[in-house]
């Protein structure tokens, strides 16, 4: 495990996600009750919980997708449509392909690239990264689950952003992918960036994250270190099933 | 919030420029808008060419097709706005410009920047094909007059395409957006023209048809060119600003 070291870039800014006490409601149903957590800059944060268990709701509040009923969800302090540069600052991948079906994938990169008003040969690069560059002049529609997905991530890539959060990023991917993408956040980690990603998969998982956070109905029912979470349990994937059954216990 | 960089603004207005060109579906409404215009105003001319003689003649003609013409741009308008909720586009374009009401302007913009030319070569078509064919029977034809209609026309086309896209921006869905627009245009304005005369004036299209239509002596109600322009004007602005404001209200 990388050492934690919470210290401030070498722009003076710190590269934090702070969910706290985030509650959002659809009609009389309470998606999230009082979400808190932290994703540290250097870390990858696994933020796991079954199906419809709050975590893609949290993360487009984060993101400034959808709005919090109450409580707050910042980026180093501020909100995510205050950021002056959104996407060299957080590059985000979310469930689905994120790009319009009729249009090429190369097309979708172009828009994205020319509103942060960066060069189309950074386009090429990202393409080149996840490994698309053959089908980029296809269109989006053609695409399957897990090219989708490496097209999400070429998106979330282009601005070589600080933050990296993405919702169940190896879902549709195979294994050669899986791997690539396991070996790629920790490097990104490792070079001091944030990492939070989201997942139900937690054989998946085990092997990337250094802090876990597990939810279920819409609380937090553990948060801390990789360690700290599985605590007397044999693997990652006990420790969850053991938190999030009827009747689990406090949070860890 | 605001954003003040001009080179910011240049950016995402070629950004939407970029979605708007790249994706088929706005090249194919405008293509098929065009030749049905076409094969339309040469109906319309044929039909014509035994009738009425004279410079109004001409003009009368070559716009004669302008009901039918409106709904191309209205498609185009809808696409424009509801393309962005296909395949979870509307997501990474709010990641990339969280600037919601700066971000919806600006598609405003560049869909005007590509509307005028488009509504101006389909206008000026029609009466360059009536002009044509009836030259015989055009003298004393004024330049002013077929510039000044032609340039109605095509501000009306393009008033009535960002009203469009406001329209489809509020219900998000191609659908339902299209059956409202062209119930409202081919059913519910002809309508209020037969049983509501006193208040058809103040309806968009109707105000806005005198953008284009010479001013008609023996009509009571009449407007001037600057009134039909100022009402329909104002139509649209409303649109926009209401979807505006629920654009930033509402979840993604």
């Amino acid at each position: 495990m990388l050492p934690y070291n919470e210290s401030h870039n070498r722009k003076g800014v710190l590269w934090l996600l702070t969910i706290n006490n985030l509650v959002k409601q659809r009609g009389n149903h309470e998606i999230l009750s009082g979400i808190s957590f932290k994703a540290r800059p250097g870390r990858v944060t696994g933020f796991l919980g079954p199906n419809g268990a709050g975590k893609s709701s949290t993360l487009r509040i984060l993101l400034g997708l959808d709005r919090a009923t109450s409580g707050s969800a910042l980026i180093d302090g501020k909100p995510f449509a205050e950021l002056q540069n959104p996407l060299s600052t957080v590059g985000a991948a979310l469930d689905g392909f994120g790009a319009h079906r009729m249009r090429t994938g190369r097309a979708h990169l172009r828009w994205i690239a020319r509103a942060a008003g960066l060069p189309r040969s950074r386009v090429e690069e990202v393409l080149e990264i996840v490994g698309l560059t053959d089908a980029a002049g296809k269109r989006v529609g053609t695409y399957s689950l897990g090219m989708g997905r490496r097209l999400g991530m070429a998106a979330a890539l282009l601005g070589d952003p600080e933050i990296l959060i993405l919702d169940e990023p190896v879902n549709g991917l195979d294994p050669e992918g899986i791997r690539w993408i396991r070996t790629f956040l920790r490097e990104r980690a490792a070079s001091g960036k944030t990492v939070l990603l989201s997942s139900h998969l937690m054989g998946e998982l085990a092997e990337t994250v250094d802090d876990v956070v597990i939810i279920n109905r819409g609380k937090v029912v553990a948060n801390g270190t990789l360690e700290e979470v599985i605590g007397s349990h044999s693997t990652l994937e006990e420790a969850f099933f053991a938190l999030t059954t009827e009747h689990a216990g406090a949070v860890v | 919030m605001m954003v003040s960089s001009s080179r910011k603004i240049t950016s995402i207005l070629g950004s939407e420029l970029d979605k708007l060109v790249t994706l088929p579906l706005i090249l194919r409404t405008l293509m098929a808008t065009f030749i049905v215009n076409v094969v339309l105003t040469a109906a319309f001319t044929s039909a014509n060419l035994q009738g009425t003689t004279g410079a109004q003649s001409i003009l009368d003609t070559g716009l004669a097709s302008m009901g039918y013409l409106q709904a191309g741009f209205i498609i185009l308008g809808i696409l424009a706005t509801c393309s962005e909720y296909t395949g979870g586009q509307i997501r990474t374009t709010l990641i990339v410009i969280p600037w919601r009401g700066f971000q919806l302007s600006t598609k405003h913009l560049a869909l005007a920047v590509i509307t005028v030319p488009m509504a101006f070569i389909m206008a000026a078509s029609g009466v360059l094909y009536a002009f044509i064919m009836m030259k015989d029977t055009a003298a004393g034809i004024e330049t002013g007059t077929v510039i000044r209609t032609v340039i109605g026309a095509t501000g009306y086309l393009t008033l009535t395409t960002l009203l469009s896209a406001a329209v489809g921006a509020l219900f998000k869905r191609t659908t339902p957006a299209l059956v409202v627009l062209l119930g409202y245009y081919f059913i519910v304005s002809p309508l209020m023209r037969n049983y509501l005369p006193r208040i058809k004036n103040y309806s968009p299209d109707t105000a806005g048809s005198y953008m284009y239509m010479p001013l008609s002596t023996d009509e009571i109600n009449a407007l001037t060119v600057m009134q039909g322009t100022g009402i329909l004007l104002l139509w649209t602005l409303l649109f926009i600003t209401v979807a505006i404001i629920l654009y930033r209200r509402r979840d993604a």
